[in-house]
């Protein structure tokens, strides 16, 4: 994502606060965008469907089925965004752009035939409802699949713009067609944010056709053990299991959940406070862009550079300080306005919540959430910077430990009882970002060893 | 890791029931790039010393770059050769890059030995036997520790805070791993090699490495011959080598006039390499007096130092001066590889000349083109811009007994020679010579004692790299005939009485048997 840097340094480099203010919504847009959008629009759906007269029993279950689609569609196809942004990266790399094309369609054939190959069963066999609505439910998960691929995909060629703009427009037919078909209930709230994501899908991938080139139609060149890192593979899934295996303890233990339709489980007390709270990550995930994709880049470029082009040890050394000091500053300001959000959240929470109107008995469980997923923001940041310098084994070492520690805490908490839900996850997302930073610094003092001596 | 190529399974590896293995061989041969798979005199010359020598048995080593830079073998092998292996120095190691702490003690006893090095003819026997000794092995520093630990990634840093003058890292870091890793392969051929009674080094180098650490681990007799001076030939490959940046810029050039620290860690490491081998062999033996002389201001000390020179079958030849057609042919041939050192384009530069006085004059060189391909399509450019296509051929390898009838002159333009054979081959098949003031050029065109002296010039000595000089001599000997004749005279009758094999294979002979029978010293006093 280095290209959104320069596009940010452009803003700033006007030097006034309105341009900060700009830089900072634009990277905030670019970040979040994607998750923002979507959580907005589907429970905007869901607040006008029921002024429209549908019922609020159908409403919460459209949010629970999209929830467990997003879900279901980001643990099924983690692993194949990361092995395949690293994919295309080499290639762009080699100069080989005409291979990037075919492979792109070869990941999508097999994340959506593979998915609609799995899902189909499933869906046939645990959900009762009318074949037309297993149908869409099916075509809602396959369609999604797709979407996270081309989106990552999209996002490495650098055209947020374009994202964010067809994003908006994806979402506003998905809303129009969800409440011109709200008659249908519950099927028809489906086949609006079906059209949407597959509106979505279509446009991205026709914009990315357009712009690469291709020689053959379908290539699986990904997969090939010589030029794909499966390790890769690995920390994408780890990730998005990790990020939701608290979600679905919380769904399927009986105290905490109520089935609301077919497998599907939802747990009120759960799930409400954590969605509000992922919406307070914005600043910080703005915060992010600019300071690691634009500062720590640069640095990062810099730091190699002298490596490459022949400096001398004292002035790689001294790139190497400065390569840290854009880390670290970039972890700090991360936590610094993460943690003004947090404070702003202990003050302003019991209002906020009761302004849109969610019981006040939510609000511990809220705090602890907002406090979780704003870690969860440096250990995305310290993550990132692990990638930039090629850490795979460590990387997957800190996902590994996120998702095993946030199954063991959340298990844990049920045991403790209800004032500590909440608790494993942010103990969890806490450890493994001391973890991150831990690994980090050693990885960071050993950088110009590891660089000379243990190239391959 | 080393290939062990065809050829061994000729080698009777007698091993009986205790663990007393026989020798495979009475020789090693340590060969670096050369025989059999390099064409040239050294190899010529070692197939020599084999067929001349049957009642010695001959075991060659062979150690070269890497695996892509040689063909097939060149020679078929003698029956008295009893033993081969080839091994290449650069080969990628297969043991997968990984952190390692690495045992820091060997690198500090490392830091005292290069310190004694560094001191002008000092050298750290005792250290050194040591470090060598013990390279890649327990208590010592293993491939793996140079290659990956963070002991050695401390050592480099400081070396290089400490001394290097060059601001790029990188390059030095490359050029102390480039240096260093033949080390360890040639400890492990030094292991790997069966019993032999004896190694025989043809250069310094890491051939006379090798011959240093075999005479310091299993205490066997090391034999050292060197044809050119191997330290005087890395200088003049490293003074060219273009792969090797020097940091000069135009602002700073009065600061570096002097050739550039890595070029010069590169010298320094030859000449410690060719040190250490003068201080294990015995004898080392030069072809001449001028490079006796060297050697011993490289540091070989004087008393083991000896000269025998080359010498070639002059009966062999007999035919080829039969040969010879009446009149003088108008034909300079250089015989030898296609290579800077032996200066081509010089002796195009002198066909050029040559051709303005006689248009009937003709240059052939002769000799194998495949070591160094931009050089000799530099030199095909060359003899094609200066409009010489009806006058030059590049022959590629040829059966010397047809060519040399046919050359009026063979003439030698290199920049470096020791002894060259092809002189001597020239002389006896009644060929005169020009050739450049290196090596013994002079002694076998001139004479070298009172009585050689008298039997005259057999051609002219030139210098190098100066086409005007060398046409002038060519022309004066080619329209000259009287002159000719008396230098063709005078090569016959030197090359029957100073350079024939006999009295080299006799010498060698008497260095062999010495080596073998005589009962063996102790390696060091401990």
């Amino acid at each position: 994502m280095a290209g959104i840097g320069f596009e940010i340094r452009k803003i700033l480099e006007r030097d006034n606060y309105w341009s900060v203010l700009r830089a900072y919504g634009y990277a905030g847009l670019v970040s979040g965008g994607p998750w923002v959008l979507s959580i907005l629009s589907i429970m905007m759906i869901g607040v006008l469907a029921v002024m429209l007269g549908v019922e609020q029993r159908e409403v919460n279950a459209f949010q629970i089925c999209v929830t467990y689609m997003m879900a279901g569609s980001l643990i099924w196809t983690g692993g194949m965004q990361l092995m395949f942004t690293r994919f295309v990266a080499d290639r762009t790399y080699a100069d080989d752009k005409a291979e990037v094309l075919p492979n792109l369609f070869g990941v999508l054939m097999l994340t959506m035939t593979g998915g609609f190959m799995w899902a189909a069963p499933f869906i046939f066999s645990f959900f009762t409802g009318p074949f037309f609505q297993q149908l869409l439910l099916l075509c809602n998960f396959v369609v999604l699949s797709g979407m996270w691929i081309v989106l990552i995909f999209l996002s490495g060629m650098k055209a947020y713009g374009r994202i964010i703009w067809t994003l908006a427009k994806g979402y506003s037919l998905g809303i129009a067609v969800g409440l011109l078909a709200s008659p249908w209930e519950l099927n028809g709230l489906l086949l609006g944010v079906l059209t949407g994501h597959g509106y979505l899908l279509f446009s991205f991938l026709h914009h990315i056709v357009r712009e690469y080139p291709g020689n053959s139609l379908l290539k699986f060149d990904f997969l090939d053990r010589s030029r794909s890192f499966y390790s890769l593979f690995a920390v994408g899934t780890l990730y998005y299991l990790a990020v939701w295996i608290d979600k679905f303890i919380f769904w399927f233990v009986p105290y905490t959940s109520e089935a609301v339709i077919g497998p599907l489980r939802a747990s009120i007390i759960y799930d409400l406070p954590i969605f509000l709270a992922y919406l307070f990550i914005l600043p910080g995930m703005a915060v992010f862009l600019v300071s690691i994709e634009a500062d720590f880049a640069e640095q990062h470029e810099r730091f190699y550079r002298a490596v490459r082009e022949g400096d001398t040890l004292m002035h790689i050394e001294y790139r190497r300080d400065q390569m840290v000091y854009a880390a670290r500053q970039g972890i700090y300001e991360i936590f610094k306005v993460q943690g003004l959000t947090v404070v702003l959240c202990l003050l302003w929470g019991r209002s906020l919540l009761q302004t849109i109107g969610i019981s006040p008995l939510y609000i511990h469980l809220f705090y602890i959430d907002v406090v979780a997923v704003s870690v969860q923001v440096l250990l995305m940041a310290i993550l990132n910077i692990l990638f930039y310098l090629d850490a795979r084994r460590e990387v997957l070492i800190v996902t590994a430990c996120f998702f095993i520690t946030n199954l063991l805490f959340t298990v844990a908490t049920l045991q403790l009882g209800a004032e500590s839900f909440g608790y494993g996850f942010a103990v969890s997302v806490t450890l493994s970002a001391f973890l991150g930073l831990f690994i980090l610094s050693h990885k960071f003092n050993r950088l110009e060893y590891e660089t000379f001596m243990l190239q391959g | 890791m080393s290939m062990i190529q065809a050829g061994a399974e000729k080698s009777p590896m007698v091993r009986t029931a205790g663990s007393v293995v026989e020798p495979v061989a009475d020789i090693a041969l340590l060969l670096e790039g050369t025989y059999p798979y390099v064409r040239g005199g050294v190899s010529s010359w070692v197939h020599q010393i084999i067929s001349g020598l049957p009642e010695f048995t001959f075991a060659v080593i062979f150690i070269g770059g890497q695996k892509e830079m040689y063909g097939p073998a060149q020679y078929q092998f003698p029956p008295n050769v009893t033993h081969v292996e080839t091994h290449y120095l650069l080969h990628r190691s297969l043991v997968k890059p990984h952190s390692r702490k690495g045992n820091r003690q060997p690198f500090q006893e490392m830091e005292e030995l290069h310190a004694t090095m560094r001191q002008p003819g000092k050298l750290a026997e005792g250290k050194m036997i040591d470090a060598f000794a013990r390279l890649d092995s327990k208590g010592g520093i293993s491939q793996e520790d140079f290659l990956y630990s963070e002991a050695s990634w401390d050592y480099i840093t400081r070396q290089y805070k400490e001394r290097c003058t060059e601001p790029s890292f990188v390059d030095y870091f490359w050029a102390i791993r480039a240096m260093h890793a033949p080390l360890f392969v040639l400890a492990d051929i030094a292991t790997g090699l069966p019993p032999v009674r004896a190694v025989h080094a043809i250069s310094t180098g890491y051939a006379g490495l090798l011959g240093a650490m075999m005479r310091l681990r299993r205490n066997i007799p090391f034999v050292l011959t060197e044809h050119g001076i191997y330290t005087k030939e890395r200088k003049i490959d490293l003074a060219q080598a273009t792969w090797i940046h020097d940091h000069n810029d135009d602002v700073c050039n009065t600061l570096h006039d002097e050739m550039g620290y890595i070029r010069g860690l590169w010298i320094r490491f030859y000449e410690q390499l060719g040190r250490m081998a003068y201080a294990q062999a015995s004898p080392i033996i030069s072809l001449y007096e001028g490079n006796r002389l060297r050697q011993v201001a490289d540091g070989a000390a004087p008393e083991k130092t000896r000269v025998i020179t080359n010498g070639i079958n002059v009966e062999r030849y007999r035919g080829a001066l039969e040969k010879r057609p009446g009149k003088i042919p108008p034909v300079l041939g250089l015989v030898g590889r296609v290579v800077p050192i032996k200066d081509i384009k010089t002796f195009i530069r002198t066909l050029r000349m040559l051709v303005k006085e006689r248009p009937d004059a003709q240059g052939w060189i002769v000799g194998p083109e495949d070591e160094d391909p931009s050089y000799v399509n530099e030199c095909k450019e060359l003899a094609e811009s200066l409009g010489l296509k009806d006058h030059l051929r590049f022959m590629g390898f040829q059966n010397m007994l047809e060519i040399l009838p046919q050359l009026g002159l063979m003439v030698l333009t290199s920049i470096s020679e020791a002894l060259p054979l092809v002189i001597l081959e020239a002389f006896a098949s009644g060929v005169p010579c020009l050739a450049t003031d290196v090596g013994s050029c002079r002694e076998l065109i001139e004479g070298t004692a009172e009585q050689d002296r008298a039997l005259g010039a057999a051609g002219s000595v030139v210098h190098i790299a100066d086409p005007e000089g060398t046409a002038k001599a060519a022309l004066e000997l080619l329209n000259n005939p009287g002159k000719w004749r008396a230098a063709q005279q005078a090569g016959l009758a030197r090359v029957k009485r100073y350079y024939d094999d006999q009295l080299m294979f006799s010498s060698y002979r008497e260095v062999y048997s010495e080596a073998l029978g005589v009962p063996r010293h102790p390696a060091v006093a401990n």
